[in-house]
């Protein structure tokens, strides 16, 4: 039982080989096996949304996946959405609308933000705010990330 | 020290008041913030913890069994194995008939609580710790308990600590007048048995500790995820008996806190007694289960009220018995008496009050300690006396408004000692009021209440003034002899060589974005350039003393201190700026990181000048030179009254009861607001935490003892959805007299949206004669009214 | 919360699948979505000495038309279920419900048929599948067979299933198009499991209604129809006075379990409400569709 595996993965475009217990949760994998601690670890339940990560282009709750499901996958974690010197569009809304304090919830938010204006009708505040439900944040209040989020909706909404 | 004088800060674009987008954000948002969690140094360790699951019972045997088979598991330890390594923490106070219940790492021949730690594994992975785990089974002799407040206080319940002779280790009265004549002569009284339940704070990140022993240096670094990394230093430097220089407690980003992360934990002190004990770094991270089981909880508090009140509705007494449930344990360092005695000192609340007798048991029960949750005892005293403020409103047929109209505390009253002897020194009270109800149009409100109401739609008007104290200077303590000093905050600032300046505080951020505020607060009173600033905090080993970021102090206390140090650096560098330039020194402006002269064109950068004092070898007669630093540390001495009216309207579906919230505003006395952008965010995180307390949350024990809310699906916390936008009004009105003239606000929201939302659901219910007492109010409680009412007026 | 070991066997196809969970001797689960199986494996109150992967068999994950049915493979995610064009058209009712599954993140990974096969009486695709006269189709070493929805489900998290059998697709009936229909449910917040909810479908045929069918779920030990109430309904037309009938009938039968969020007695309450909710939407819907 609990035979090391192989698995080579995709993240953030960079392909990483690994041997694993089947049993490591992708949220261990990320964190301490690739060093990527940008996800991180709200309740191990998926309840909150704080590893959510994306796979294969859609959002996943990384603490409910095994890294060997993702043999052969393209994850992107919040690392790839931007750096300190250069933030991502959505990094970049979140700063100027104070949609965070203490940033731990905040890398899940924005994956799913990311899954949300790919491939979500985002068509008034209500639609925003139930595409959000699935994430918790306790220190915001929501309101914030909600205007980021109206704004990178609009902004996708005139690219169209 | 010197009121806030705003001559003293030249005309020029400002940095506070200003919407600066923060300074944590690009490593937070990038992904790369540093949370104790992502720390590994080599040949860390891991730690799983077996809890009881007995609320009250003695331990009679700890059995391994096949645990040490398991791959990875390096030891496992129960209490006899580290005792005699450390001394407990004792959460001290002078208070009268007090228990000081010690603080163990381990549960020692008994357990209190389910939750409560016994066994800790430690492995080379927390899987394979999970996994020995499984194998011990440990031998619990059950022992009788009271799991309610109310059994718990009763003569014969079984005691948890039996040192202590009773469960009711806090006991405090505070009265003036006298309030049972006042109630016996008054035309209209009103009353009721309030019951806020418990609460847990849920801080996105679980509370996280990482414990080094270095072996060169016999020394303990503690990377924690706490928002009092001093107090944590401070007695664990006793614990242990390790000097302040040898002992150090880091906090690094930190997800959260609300207070969950604001007293000392067994686990804390557990990974440092193994990191000393196996020389290795030493991990353990809560999962949300133990969080939920274990950390510290709050606001579980039963409240039997009654207020007497004339027929224009001016307050006559005020009458209160309050049994409130601090768990098994009196915290560290507040003692059990944080917050029970905080619901009856501020029960009074803004209002003019003469009468009163608030009488607070604070009573231990087999639950984790009631520790500081966000407004402390505040969210609970609210709640019950809005709800009676309503409550009399409605007996003498008054708007609820005008009712607080002609009772709140007019501005030619201030100073104001209230009934239980807090110093209102002066705040909006009235103006908050008012500008919360301009804001929503009040009468346009309630005429639209009215229409849907005929519409048979049950919508509800509520609303709650509160006042509350913030940066609290030395004169005011939680409890009467704890351990620790909340009042004082020391800055610590220098320009190094390189003209970089570094500003050290005590505090301890962990959301509330300091590292910005406090750097707006330097930028305009030091004269240099936002971005050379560079905030440092949650650092046991930054300031002599230390305490850290809790009770809404460290803007009043941090920018004080911010303020005293930066004047006394800037007049260094105007001296040294003065000769450099052959200037006189009252000539000289600093602004954006250049010192200009008023009587010439000449100017010098603080690059330039720091260049010169340090490096430039007599630049400056030696007998004048002096390094470009200092450490101030400010004690407001008393509190600053903080106040805000609530105002929320509500609608219930009138078939599944269900509750939206479908306006909400804030209308509050903020002071001189350092960053608008943070102060709002700050009122609209902690309504949400109010909307959760007033109809979503509740921690439930059963009748056996057992922790009922074990994950998020059961706890309920709000989600997006939950939450309306927030109208926020700032008031704008006189500055409190501390430095800076700043106030803290962290706690409001949570203080005042329970009772505007109980007032409102009580208005929607009002027709069919309910009056809600309970929080959460679910729309499970609100069918067991409708239906007690129905039954009642049947039975009528 | 970390999982108990486990072998980890990447299935590759129902053959294989079910022959490695015929070989765990009765101690082997399927995973395919992993939503309602991983946070049990994360606590620990599930511990599979083997874990078969399904996710990579190929055409598990199609929505197709099979006569008068749709079938949705055993990969068919709620996300696909919330968008396919065919369920859109031949049972709206469904389509409609998929918003108040969980949140779009879990509906990314979780399945029709995995949900099915979780059997929690407060989730919706256990009660749809009963609604929709659904039919479960099983594959074992010992071979195919076939289940409906009603005998598929025993209890709380308790399926007929076998240890050593997989799921490989289920069936359910298309609706006719001019089939009205009503979805209520009520949770404490947006995605929730829900204290109670309702699904209705019937037609309208000569001002009376016919086809009635009536699901439901939180409300028991299981997800159910409403047989009693069906029948009371079939043929009559439905105002305000059949309504009351059919609700006071409801509750009188319905015997819900008491939690932590609802009590017995709301839970029965609000059952009756969500019903003459979704039972009146649903009528209007029939009479407007045979009006078309």
């Amino acid at each position: 039982m609990n035979e090391r595996t192989e698995i080579t993965v995709s993240v953030n475009g960079l392909s990483y080989t690994r041997r694993i217990e089947p049993r490591m949760l992708l949220t261990d994998f990320l964190r301490h096996e690739l060093g990527l601690t940008g996800t991180h670890v709200g309740c191990e339940h998926g309840v909150c949304g704080a590893c959510t990560v994306l796979l294969d282009g859609r959002s996943a709750r990384s603490c409910l996946m095994l890294a060997v499901q993702t043999d052969g996958a393209d994850i992107e974690t919040v690392e790839g959405q931007g750096t300190v010197e250069n933030l991502g569009r959505i990094q970049q809304a979140f700063r100027d609308h104070h949609g965070l304090q203490c940033g731990f919830c905040t890398p899940g938010f924005v994956m799913t933000i990311a899954d949300m204006l790919r491939h979500h009708n985002l068509d008034n505040d209500e639609e925003i705010r139930e595409a959000l439900s699935g994430n918790i944040c306790r220190c915001t209040g929501y309101e914030h990330i909600v205007n980021a989020v109206r704004e990178l909706a609009k902004e996708r909404g005139a690219l169209k | 020290m010197s009121a806030f004088d705003s001559s003293s800060v030249e005309m020029r674009p400002k940095m506070v008041g200003q919407r600066i987008k923060r300074t944590e954000d690009p490593r937070l948002l990038a992904g790369v913030g540093r949370y104790v969690d992502d720390i590994s140094p080599q040949g860390t360790l891991h730690v799983a913890i077996r809890r009881s699951d007995q609320p009250h019972a003695r331990i009679r045997g700890i059995h391994v069994g096949e645990a040490f088979t398991v791959p990875g598991v390096v030891a496992i330890f129960d209490a006899t194995d580290i005792e005699g390594d450390f001394k407990p923490a004792v959460p001290t106070s002078k208070m009268k008939n007090y228990y000081a219940t010690p603080i163990w790492p381990l549960a020692r021949g008994k357990v209190r609580y389910v939750g409560e730690p016994v066994v800790a594994v430690v492995a080379e992975s927390r899987y394979a710790a999970e996994d020995a785990l499984e194998h011990i089974s440990i031998d619990y002799e059950p022992l009788p308990f009271a799991i309610r407040q109310i059994d718990a206080v009763a003569d014969d319940a079984p005691l948890l600590h039996e040192e202590a002779g009773s469960n009711v280790i806090i006991s405090r009265e505070f009265k003036r007048g006298d309030v049972d004549k006042a109630i016996a002569e008054a035309p209209v009284t009103v009353k009721g048995v309030f019951r806020m339940t418990r609460k847990t704070a849920v801080a996105m990140e679980n509370r996280s500790y990482l414990a080094e022993w270095d072996k060169r240096r016999l020394a303990l670094t503690l990377h924690s995820s706490t928002n009092i990394p001093g107090v944590i230093r401070d007695v664990l430097s006793s614990c242990f008996d390790l000097p302040g220089n040898r002992m150090r407690v880091v906090a690094p980003d930190v997800g959260g806190s609300f207070g969950g992360k604001g007293s000392l934990y067994s686990e804390e002190m557990l990974v440092c007694v193994l990191a000393r004990k196996l020389g290795k770094p030493i991990k353990y991270i809560t999962d949300r289960l133990e969080d939920l089981s274990s950390t510290s909880q709050a606001f579980d508090e039963l409240m039997d009220v009654e207020l007497a009140v004339d027929r224009d509705g001016k307050l006559l007494g005020l009458r209160a018995d309050v049994i409130g449930d601090i768990g098994a344990y009196s915290i560290y360092p507040w003692t059990g008496a944080l917050e029970p005695v905080q619901v009856v000192s501020f029960l009074p609340g803004p209002y003019r009050l003469e009468h009163y007798r608030g009488r607070i048991r604070g009573v231990l029960t087999p639950k984790p300690p009631t520790g500081p949750y966000r407004g402390v005892g505040r969210p609970s005293s609210t709640f019950a006396m809005e709800r009676l403020i309503d409550m009399a409103a409605r007996k003498i047929g008054m708007d609820p408004v005008e009712m607080r109209r002609r009772n709140l505390i007019t501005a030619d009253e201030f100073p104001y000692r209230t009934a239980s002897g807090i110093i209102w020194d002066k705040s909006a009270f009235q103006e908050c009021l008012q500008g919360a109800c301009d804001h929503v149009d009040y009468p346009a409100l309630v005429r639209e209440r009215d229409k849907a109401r005929k519409e048979g739609r049950w919508v509800g008007i509520g609303l709650s003034s509160y006042a509350e104290l913030t940066g609290i200077g030395s004169r005011i303590s939680v409890a009467p002899g704890m351990p620790i000093n909340t009042g004082t905050e020391t800055s610590s600032i220098r320009i190094d060589a390189t003209g970089a300046i570094t500003a050290a505080f005590g505090i301890s951020s962990h959301g509330q974005g300091l590292e910005t505020t406090l750097a707006q607060v330097i930028a305009d009173e030091l004269g240099c350039k936002m971005e050379d600033v560079e905030v440092q905090h949650g650092d046991s080993a930054l300031v002599p003393m230390s305490t850290g970021t809790f009770a809404s102090r460290s803007a009043v206390l941090g920018g004080g201190a911010a303020t005293l140090a930066s004047r006394v650096v800037k007049t260094k560098v105007l001296k040294a700026a003065a000769y450099l330039m052959n200037q006189p020194v009252e000539e000289l402006e600093a602004a954006g990181g250049i010192i200009r002269s008023r009587a010439s064109n000449v100017s010098m950068t603080f690059k330039e000048v720091a260049n010169a004092v340090y490096s430039q070898m007599g630049s400056i007669p030696h007998e004048q030179r002096e390094d470009l630093v200092a450490s101030e540390t400010y004690d407001p001495y008393l509190g600053t009254a903080c106040s805000s009216t609530h105002l929320a309207m509500v609608e219930i579906d009138p078939e599944t009861y269900g509750v939206t919230v479908r306006r909400y505003v804030v209308a509050e006395d903020c002071g001189r607001i350092i960053n608008p952008m943070i102060v709002d965010g700050q009122v609209q995180g902690a309504v949400a935490q109010g909307i959760g307390a007033a109809l979503l949350e509740e921690i439930v024990y059963d009748d056996q003892g057992q922790f009922v809310t074990a994950s998020l699906a059961d706890y309920l916390v709000p989600v997006a959805t939950n939450v309306p936008q927030i109208g926020i009004v700032h008031i704008e009105a006189d500055l409190p007299n501390n430095i800076g003239g700043f106030r803290g606000m962290g706690e409001g929201g949570t203080i005042g949206a329970p009772a505007a939302i109980a007032n409102a659901v009580s208005d929607a219910l009002s027709p069919l004669g309910i009056e809600v007492d309970t929080l959460p109010v679910t729309p499970e409680r609100i069918f067991r009214m409708i239906e007690a009412a129905r039954v009642k007026s049947t039975a009528d | 919360m970390k999982p108990a070991y486990f072998e980890y066997v990447r299935a590759e196809s129902a053959e294989h699948a079910v022959q490695t969970l015929a070989s765990a001797g009765g101690d082997g689960k399927v995973i395919a979505g992993g939503q309602s199986l991983m946070p049990m494996m994360n606590f620990r109150l599930v511990k599979p000495s083997v874990l078969v992967d399904i996710n990579r068999i190929p055409g598990l994950d199609a929505v197709q038309i099979r006569g008068d049915k749709l079938v949705l493979g055993a990969l068919v995610r709620h996300r696909m279920t919330a968008t396919d064009a065919l369920i859109a058209e031949h049972i709206p009712v469904l389509h409609h419900a998929m918003k108040h599954v969980a949140h779009l993140t879990v509906r990314n990974r979780g399945t029709f048929c995995g949900s099915v096969c979780h059997a929690d009486p407060a989730a919706e695709m256990p009660m749809m599948s009963l609604l929709l006269n659904g039919v479960v189709r099983i594959v074992s070493p010992r071979g195919a067979r076939a289940l409906a929805a009603q005998e598929f489900f025993v209890g709380s998290l308790v399926t007929a299933l076998e240890p050593d059998e997989l799921v490989t697709e289920i069936e359910i009936d298309k609706l006719l198009p001019d089939t009205g229909w009503g979805f209520e449910e009520f949770a404490r917040r947006h995605g929730d499991y829900a204290l109670a909810a309702v699904a209705v479908t019937m037609r309208w045929r000569e001002g009376l209604a016919s086809n009635v069918r009536i699901g439901m779920m939180g409300v028991g030990e299981m997800p159910m129809r409403a047989p009693q109430i069906e029948a009371m309904l079939e043929g009559r037309e439905i105002n305000s006075t059949t309504i009351r009938e059919a609700i006071d009938a409801l509750r009188a039968e319905l015997e819900p379990n008491s939690d932590l969020n609802a009590s017995a007695d709301y839970r029965r309450h609000l059952a009756g409400v969500l019903a003459r909710r979704a039972i009146t939407d649903a009528w209007a819907r029939a009479e407007k569709g045979a009006a078309a």
